[in-house]
Parts: structure tokens; sequence; C-alpha cells
């Protein structure tokens, strides 16, 4: 005879074991039997919620609206060092853009993609919704509609009775009166359905029946109003969880609304005070060397990664981002040592090899630089990708001197990508070599339209210009590569040369 | 009077009094120090310009004050105050050259208009508009009289028929009808003035007024009879005068011209003397001892001697605004103020700069002397119609800082060069010890990356892949941008043709992408006439259909009539769609 394993028990394993959608096949079946099983429909809901969820802190997009139509940001020019907003306010750490090549917001580009080093605050409405060239989506809409909603629907597609609970039929009070119940309703709510609102009712309701003296409830009512754009709000509420409770996650959820409010030096100091509770707490690290870096103070992000590795000598976006500070501080045999390092890991991809490349290029180990990019481009999964080492090799070619390999590279890397900026002026500068001027002044052009925050088009177009003799062209793309790179002695002096040319008789 | 400290310049100056919102609207041609009313302290005379279309007027300031205004008829192009008698007390009178006239001025009251002879008038013009006036000819008639006059003749036209000439054809009747009875008079416009002293060169001796004209004249005017003791003629327009020396024993007149040359006029001849060909417009002219400053438009001070040898070339760092000398006679100092664009005003002596002087705003005036009973005052006006007074302090010691010998300060910065690693070390010595086998394996490798290059590129050229044809006769180049946040995108194609003198025709465009997906409004566009250079944006919508947030390649062709095979592609990678979720 067959012992049958209690059914709850055997869905309360398959959760720990994550498989989570078996789990919620059982609870469907116990419920269908005995629809008021408190523990199954607990159960069911926690499974449902870990199906969908996703790290509140780590996803953090803006959306256009809140860029665009922003009512928080008051000073317009902030002091430097104390808004991530602008990002000519470097405090001098960090390298130029002749050295570090810039991302459209104008930081240097980072070591490592997370969705905000992406993102930065477009100066216009037309580039907001321009479709960037590094992140293959445009920017949402709002971050309180489009990604989060889309997450919550899907799982709704697949249900074919219906959602599991019917949020406006629920009695939010009774369920705010049972602390057992209550908090797996909360967080199915919040991230299987994505109401903010009632997920918001619902923690009202349960920290008044806490006496306001539950620190979690606090932080869930944080976390609605965050979502909810109530910056000020949400700030009450975790400040004051944390009175009650020293918890990491509550430290970065407040550290995240004083970013959004624009105030990089308030979180520097949380995350400080965080520090002291939790010393060498890895999360807490990275958040004040990701500051350090989106205030592009490049060498003390360095130093806090290092900090980080200390505590956890595995964490890709330490080495990631050290690496790659490394290799643009004209150290590439250190940046190849921490690329190394990834690989040994079991971080396998074609960004990797595509950095290892480039790094062994440069130390000069020629005999492992081509055959890198060439697994690169064996490990390629999108044409942008294959677009980028493309687009390297013929950096490498340049360097050896073979231009027709470099000509068909750039050309390569256009066809798998069309808004290669770095690529057309690349490609100007060789067909300006063979004498092809329209076809040059053509791809500056193009270059120029495509990635106004870079300098190098601007400056190669004036310096075109000049010499065919359109001083006014010259005149006007020299003063954009002055707003792109204020510091560019090259530009400065063909500016000067221009001036004195127009003020001579 | 306050007295406060300035630290901007070494404490050189003292601040006596600024008022931001004087209302002086002025130049350094039309300011001066004089002591009007005798009583041996000075005043400060300004030819305000108003707002350059009305309320011009003479204003007087005694201390911090304003203590007098007469109103001026016209824009003033210079002031200067002169004694022109020996009567006491002796009481200097104000000229202000305005228009043709010079306004005299005694006593702070009107006193005597003297205006410049009027030039030749053509005959020819005369003569028609005799006819005018008789009825002969009609206005449209006159006026294709007076144009070909215009064309032809020597001599130019008088203002009334450049005006004629600029009517519309309605207006040309009234106009004849107006002015028909008056007889026609062509009148120059003074652009600078100065004053020559007669005889002697005493501090109070009689002057001559040495006027200059838009004419391209120089007169040398009697301040007694007011009759013209000399005339000079010039190539061009002068803009600025500096005049040095006594009419009856020897002068010399330096003159900036529109032209961008200075010419030095003496008293023997009517034609200049010396010419000095500048490389780009003075804007300021000074004469320091012996030797003639000019500022130019390059943003240089240039010195020059009195036969126009140029001396020395120094490079400020901003625009000059206004230059004017600086005379203290008491100790023996000279030098000249330069009001730059960036609210400086600098000092030089020679070419050493002395003192550095930072202002509130743009000083577009300076006049330094006597004022009250201080000697070195230094009276400046503003862009926005401000009014400074400085007064040097009478301890200070200007010391020549000449340009320091020895290595420029650039070369003792040390450069921040990274250390070279252990690492980098230890790999030189692989180098050193396996270089031929690195240098093969580079080899192959280089080789192999030259063969899939090449392959792939082939592959790209095969399929016209890449954004810009590589074909001789169609040399186009073509990007596209996705701009909105869906369902409804707008996809722009801008093509531009590269080659240097042929336009390209007969080209279309086409898509090629996934129905189920996407829906784009013109599948099939027709390109216009492709002029070489410019960039033609060809704009289609493209709406989602999709609500599943899945994304597609939208391929892009561009075509030519008669040809199977597209002559460039572009692959377009569409964003997701957000508009969807929201409804």
């Amino acid at each position: 005879m067959e012992v049958t394993m209690d059914p709850l028990f055997l869905a309360w394993s398959y959760f720990r074991r994550r498989k989570l959608q078996q789990c919620s096949e059982i609870c469907t079946k116990i419920l269908h039997d005995n629809p008021y099983d408190q523990a199954a429909w607990s159960l069911k809901t926690c499974s449902l919620t870990e199906m969908v969820y996703i790290d509140e802190i780590e996803v953090d997009q803006e959306g256009i609206a809140e860029m665009m139509l922003d009512e928080n940001s008051i000073a317009q020019v902030a002091r430097p060092g104390t808004s991530l907003r602008l990002p000519g306010t470097s405090q001098g750490g960090g390298p130029t853009p002749a050295v570090r090549p810039m991302t459209q917001s104008g930081r240097p580009i980072t070591g490592f993609v997370r969705p905000s080093t992406q993102s930065g605050r477009p100066g216009t409405m037309e580039q907001a919704i321009k479709t960037p060239r590094t992140a293959s989506t445009a920017r949402p809409v709002t971050s309180s509609s489009g990604r989060f909603v889309r997450l919550g629907t899907a799982s709704m597609l697949t249900n074919p009775d219906g959602p599991f609970i019917n949020l406006s039929r629920l009695n939010l009070a009774k369920y705010s009166q049972k602390p057992n119940l209550s908090k797996t309703l909360f967080e199915y709510i919040f991230h299987h359905e994505n109401d903010v609102k009632n997920a918001l009712d619902l923690a009202a309701q349960a920290t008044e029946h806490a006496q306001f003296k539950d620190w979690w409830w606090k932080v869930q009512l944080g976390k609605c109003y965050y979502r909810l754009g109530l910056y000020r709000e949400a700030e009450k509420q975790f400040r004051s969880a944390l009175n009650q409770q020293e918890v990491v996650d509550t430290y970065l959820y407040l550290a995240k609304v004083y970013q959004r409010m624009d105030q990089p030096v308030t979180a520097l100091n949380l995350f400080k005070q965080g520090l002291d509770h939790f010393p060498g707490e890895v999360t807490l690290l990275t958040g004040v060397a990701r500051i350090h870096e989106e205030l592009n103070n490049i060498s003390s992000a360095t130093e806090y990664y290092k900090d980080v590795l200390k505590q956890d000598n595995t964490h890709v976006e330490a080495i990631a981002c050290i690496g790659s500070n490394h290799f643009y501080t004209d150290q590439p045999e250190i940046a190849l040592r921490f690329y190394r390092r990834l690989l040994q890991m079991g971080v396998y991809n074609c960004q990797l090899y595509n950095n290892l490349g480039l790094c062994c290029f440069y130390a000069q180990q020629y005999d492992m630089a081509l055959s890198s990019f060439e697994r690169a481009l064996g490990l390629v999964c999108s044409d942008e990708e294959q677009a980028e080492v493309w687009y390297n090799i013929g950096h490498v070619a340049v360097g050896i001197g073979d231009l027709t390999l470099a000509y068909q590279c750039f050309k390569l890397a256009l066809a798998l990508n069309n808004d290669h900026a770095e690529a057309y002026n690349n490609l100007a500068v060789l067909e300006l070599r063979k004498g092809h001027i329209e076809q040059a002044k053509a791809f500056l052009q193009t270059a120029a339209s495509l990635a106004p925050h870079m300098y190098e088009p601007h400056f190669n177009f004036s310096i075109l210009s000049e010499k065919i003799g359109d001083l006014q062209s010259s005149y006007t793309a020299a003063q954009k590569s002055e707003d792109a790179f204020p510091e560019h002695v090259d530009t400065q002096k063909l500016l000067k040369q221009l001036r004195q040319h127009f003020a001579v008789l | 009077m306050t007295s406060m400290e300035s630290g901007g310049d070494g404490g050189k100056w003292l601040d006596a009094h600024y008022d931001p919102v004087a209302g002086l609207y002025t130049f350094s041609s039309c300011v001066d120090l004089a002591d009007l009313s005798g009583d041996g302290e000075n005043r400060l005379v300004v030819g305000d310009l108003g707002t350059g279309s009305s309320g011009m007027k003479l204003k007087v300031y005694r201390g911090t004050a304003l203590m007098s205004e007469n109103t001026l008829l016209d824009l003033p192009a210079g002031l200067v105050a002169f004694f022109m008698d020996l009567h006491e007390p002796r009481i200097p009178t104000t000229a202000v050259a305005s228009g043709p006239c010079i306004y005299l001025y005694k006593n702070l009251r009107p006193y005597f208009k003297f205006t410049l002879p009027s030039l030749e008038v053509n005959t020819l013009e005369q003569d028609v508009w005799q006819q005018a006036r008789e009825g002969q000819i009609d206005p449209l008639t006159l006026k294709e009289m007076l144009e070909s006059i215009r064309k032809k003749a020597d001599v130019p036209l008088s203002v009334r028929s450049l005006r004629f000439l600029s009517l519309e054809t309605d207006g040309l009747d009234e106009f004849v009808q107006l002015h028909k009875q008056q007889p026609i008079r062509r009148q120059t416009v003074i652009t600078c003035i100065d004053t020559l002293k007669k005889s002697t060169a005493d501090e109070d001796g009689v002057s001559c007024l040495v006027v200059g004209t838009e004419s391209s004249d120089v007169f040398i005017l009697d301040s007694k009879a007011f009759i013209i003791l000399s005339k000079m003629s010039l190539p061009a327009p002068p803009t600025m005068m500096d005049v040095t020396g006594q009419f009856d024993v020897e002068f010399r007149i330096t003159v900036a011209c529109r032209n961008g040359n200075i010419y030095i006029l003496r008293r023997e001849s009517d034609k200049p003397k010396y010419c000095v060909e500048l490389p780009s417009h003075p804007v300021g002219l000074v004469r320091v001892g012996k030797n003639v400053l000019v500022g130019c438009t390059d943003e240089s001070l240039q010195g020059f001697t009195q036969k126009g040898k140029k001396l020395w070339k120094i490079v400020l760092p901003a625009p000059i605004t206004t230059m004017a000398p600086m005379d203290l006679p008491t100790r023996g100092f000279q030098g000249v103020l330069v009001g730059l664009a960036n609210c400086e005003v600098h000092l030089y002596r020679d070419k050493n700069l002395l003192s550095t002087i930072k202002t509130p705003d743009v000083v577009t005036s300076i006049c330094f002397g006597r004022y009250g009973r201080e000697d070195g005052t230094l009276i400046m006006t503003t862009k926005g119609g401000g009014l400074m007074v400085k007064i040097l302090k009478r301890t200070v010691v200007f010391d020549d800082r000449d340009s320091a010998p020895g290595p420029p300060l650039a070369q003792s910065i040390r450069l921040n060069v990274p250390k070279k690693t252990k690492l980098y070390v230890d790999q030189t010595l692989r180098e050193r010890e396996s270089g031929v086998a690195m240098h093969r394996a580079f080899q192959m490798d280089l080789s192999r990356v030259r063969l899939a290059a090449a392959k792939a590129y082939v592959k790209a050229l095969e399929s016209s892949l890449t954004p810009m044809s590589a074909s001789l006769s169609e040399p186009l180049k073509m990007n596209a941008v996705v701009q909105g946040l869906g369902p409804s995108f707008k996809l722009t194609l801008h093509v531009q043709n590269t080659a240097a003198c042929r336009p390209v025709m007969n080209l279309a465009i086409s898509f090629l992408y996934d129905e189920n997906l996407y829906r784009i409004r013109d599948p099939y566009m027709r390109i216009p006439l492709l002029v070489p250079g410019l960039i033609y944006p060809v704009g289609t919508f493209v709406d989602c259909t999709n609500d599943k947030g899945i994304t597609d390649i939208i391929k892009v062709f561009v075509l030519h009539e008669g040809r199977s095979s597209p002559l460039l592609t572009a692959h377009i990678n569409m964003p997701v769609s957000e508009g969807l979720a929201l409804s």
C-alpha cells in the first residue's frame, strides 16, 4: 500500500525547492476540497508571488514621466558634487572623455551595466523618446505603469479561471486583522497583482492594527509610497521603520528614495550610518560605490568597489568596474587580471571576451588578443554585440596599420548596427584619408546626429570644414565640440584660430 | 564719499561711488571732465545717448549728484570741453558734435551752433529736381532718372534723393509735393571731435576744434570766429582721432579710419603723412607719450611710434570695449586703461599690465582725470547704465612686472603618469622570452580574422546589408531614427547622396517586417531626386499591433527602379511598445 504524503507538506517541500508551479497546483487542489484552508491559501499566495518576484531594490528605471515632469527638482544649477543630474559636476577624480568614452548622459561609461547606468537624464523630450543605442528598448513611460503592469498582468493570462484572489471583492479590513495572513496577502497584491493602491490600503490598515509597532508594515508602506512617487511620505515611513529595527533592506530602500530625490550626499551619509551598524555589508558598500560613480568620482568609487571585494571576492559588478577603471587609466595589464578572474568565476559571454581581447592588445599580449575576439564572435547572441566586437577588431586593425581591415570592420559594425555613431566617426576619418571628402562629411554628420554627446564627430567635422575653407561650419561644429567636452585642448586651439581668422581684415 | 578697500586689484583704487542705476548710456568719446563754473572744482560732463532714438541728454555731475541736464536734439558723436577765449573767469565751453552740427554750451546754456559747410551737389540731380518742381516729369520718371544718376555719377546723391529712392511707389507723389520747394543740400556728418591748442601749450590756452567727418575730411575750426582754418582729406571716413601739438607751431593728428588703417596728418600737408595698416579693425586709439596705442578687434593691444612703426603687440583675455589714456602729470605717470568684455579694466604702461580692476558690469566708457578736487579719479560707465567712480590711492606704487625670464610655469607641473606595475614588467619579460612565438600566433590569428572579416564583408555587400551603398553610380547613405513610446512609432529615414556633384533619381523605399506584429502606413515610398550633400528625411508611421511586448526587426530597403537587388539595407531594432499597457 502506497503511503501518500500529506499534500500540504508536499506543497511546502515543492515551495522550498522553488518548484513553484507544482506547489501552486497542489494548493489549488487542497483549496478545491476545502476553500477555507488558510495554510494552503497562504502557501499559494506565496508561491504565486515568488513566481513573479523581482528584487525591488535593484530594479529601478526612471520613466520619461518621472524625468521630464519632475516636481521634486528645485535647484536647476546644483553645486558641484551634490546632484546626480549634472553630469559635468565632476570632482576631478574622473578621466576625461578623450580617454574614457561617455554615455549619452555625459557620464563615463561604466564597467557594469545596471538599469540606472544606461539611463541618465536626457536634456530634451526628443532625446528622451529616441531609442538609445545601447539599450534595445525605449524608456518606459512611467515606472509605475509600463514594466510593472506587464509583469503583473502576464500571470493573469495563464490562469483561465480568472485571478486567484479577486481584489475588488476582498474585505481588506478583515484580512488586516489577521497578521498571519495579511503579510502574504500584501506581497501577493504588491508583487503579483501589482495593485499598489489596494496594497497601500491593506498596509495602512494592518499597521494601524499593529499599533504602529511593526517595522515590517512601515517598510511596506514606504515601498507603496515610493511606487506612487510620494517620496517624502516614503522617507518618513522608512525612517520610522529604521528607528524600530535596523535592517539592511530598509537602508537600501531609503537610499533609493534619496537618490530619486536627487540628494546623493544624504544617501551617502545614510549608507555610512548603515555601515556603522552593519560593518562590511556588501550591498551597502556597493551602494556607496555606485553613487560615487554616478557623481563622476571614479577614483573613490573604485576604492569602495575594492572594499566590496575584500568582503565578497566574487562580486561581479565590483570586479568589472575596477577592471574597466584600470583599463581606462592606462593599466590594461591589471584590467586583464580582473577580467581573467571573471572568466575563472564562470562568467562566459561575448562582452567579457570582447574586453579581454582589447586588454590583451593594449597590454601587448598579441598572441591572445585576436583569438579572444574570435571567441567573442562565436558567443554573440545579438547583432549589437557582434557590431561591438567588429568595432573593437577595427580598433586593433587601426592599431596595426591595416586600414583595409579597419575599413571592413567598421562597415561591418554599421551593417550590424545602423546606429553605431563611433563606427561612423571612425569610418569618416578613414574616408578622409582616402580623399573622399563628401563621404567623410556625410558620415560625420550622421555620427553627430546619432550621438550629440560625443565630441569627436563635431571636432572632426570642424577640422574637415576648416580644411576645405568652410569656416562658418567649422566654427559651429567646434562650438558643439566644446559643449560636449569643454576641456578639449585641440578644440580650444581651433576655436582660437578661427576667432583670429574672423577678426583679421 | 566712502572709502573702501577694493580687493581685486591689490588695493590700488578706492571705491568712491557706484550707482548701478544711474541711467548713463555713453561712450568714452562723449565723456569729459572740466571746471565748468570756474571755482576750481571739476565737473563730469556726459553726452548721454539715452535709448539711442530718444532721451539724448547733456548731463553734468558734481560729486555724486546730477547737477544739470540739457536735452540734446540728436545723438552726440563726441563731446569736448575747451577754452575758446581769454576772458576771465576762465570758464570752458562744452562742444557737443551731433549730426552735421557742433552745439556749443557756455555756463551750461546753449550758446552757439555751428554747421559744417554743405557738400557739392550733383548738378544733374539738381536739374532733375528742378524739372520735378516745374511739373515736367512725374515721380516715377524722377525715380528712374535718379536711379541712373546714382549708378553713373561721381558725386553721390543727396540724402533726400536717397530717401526718395527707397520709398514704395504709392508714397512717391506725396514726398515730391512735400519737398520739391526746398533746395537740395548735401550734408556730411561728424564722426569724431577733438581739440588742438592754438598757439600756446598752456593748460588753459585757447584751443581750436578738430572735426572728422563722414565725407573723409578733417577740419580744423577757429573757435573765435568759427571759420575753417585748415581742411585735410583722408582715404576713408575717420572713426577715432588723437591730436597733439599747437596749430600755429606744429601739430600731429592721428586718425583711425573705417578701412582699418591709421593715418598721421601733419601741419604742412593736407594729405596723410604716414599710414599704418592694421591686421584687424581698431576699436580704441590712445596716445601715450610719443607712442600711439591701438586696441584691435582681434583682442590685441598694439603700440606704434609717431611715424607708424610697430613696437609691440600683446594679446588680451577678452575683446576690448573701450580705451582711455591715464595721465597723472603730478607723478609723471602715463598709461592706458582698457575696458574688456569680461568685466575687467586693465591698466597698461607700455605692454606691462599694472593693475586689473574687476567691475560688476561691462564698462563702455572710461575717463581718467581731475574730478572735484581729486587728481587721480577714474570714472567709468557701464553697459547697464551704471556710473562708477574710483580714486587712485596716493600711496600707490606701480612696479613694472616685465615678463619674467626663465622656463614657463607649466614646465614644473608633474604629469600624472601611472606607474609601471610589476605585472607589466613580468609581461615584458614574457614578451622578450617568447617574442617569436607570440608574433607567429598573432600573424596567424590576423590572417584568420582578415579572412573572417572579408567573408562577412562580402556577404554584407552581396546582400547590400550596409547602410551606405558602395556602388560608384549611386553613392548613398541612410540612417534610421525611431521615436515614440508606442504603439505608434515615428520612423524617420535620413537618406543622403554622398556623390560630389551627381544627383540620384528613380529611387524607392520598401520595408520587410512581420505583419503580425507591425503595420506600416506607407510600405512603399518613392524618394525624390537627391541633390548631393543634402540630407532628405523620409518619414512614416509604424503601429505595433501586438500587446505582448514582443519586438522585432524591421528591414528597410532602398531600391532602384528596374533593379531587383536593393542598393542598401538598414535593420531597425524596434523598441518595446509601452502604449498598449496604458490603455
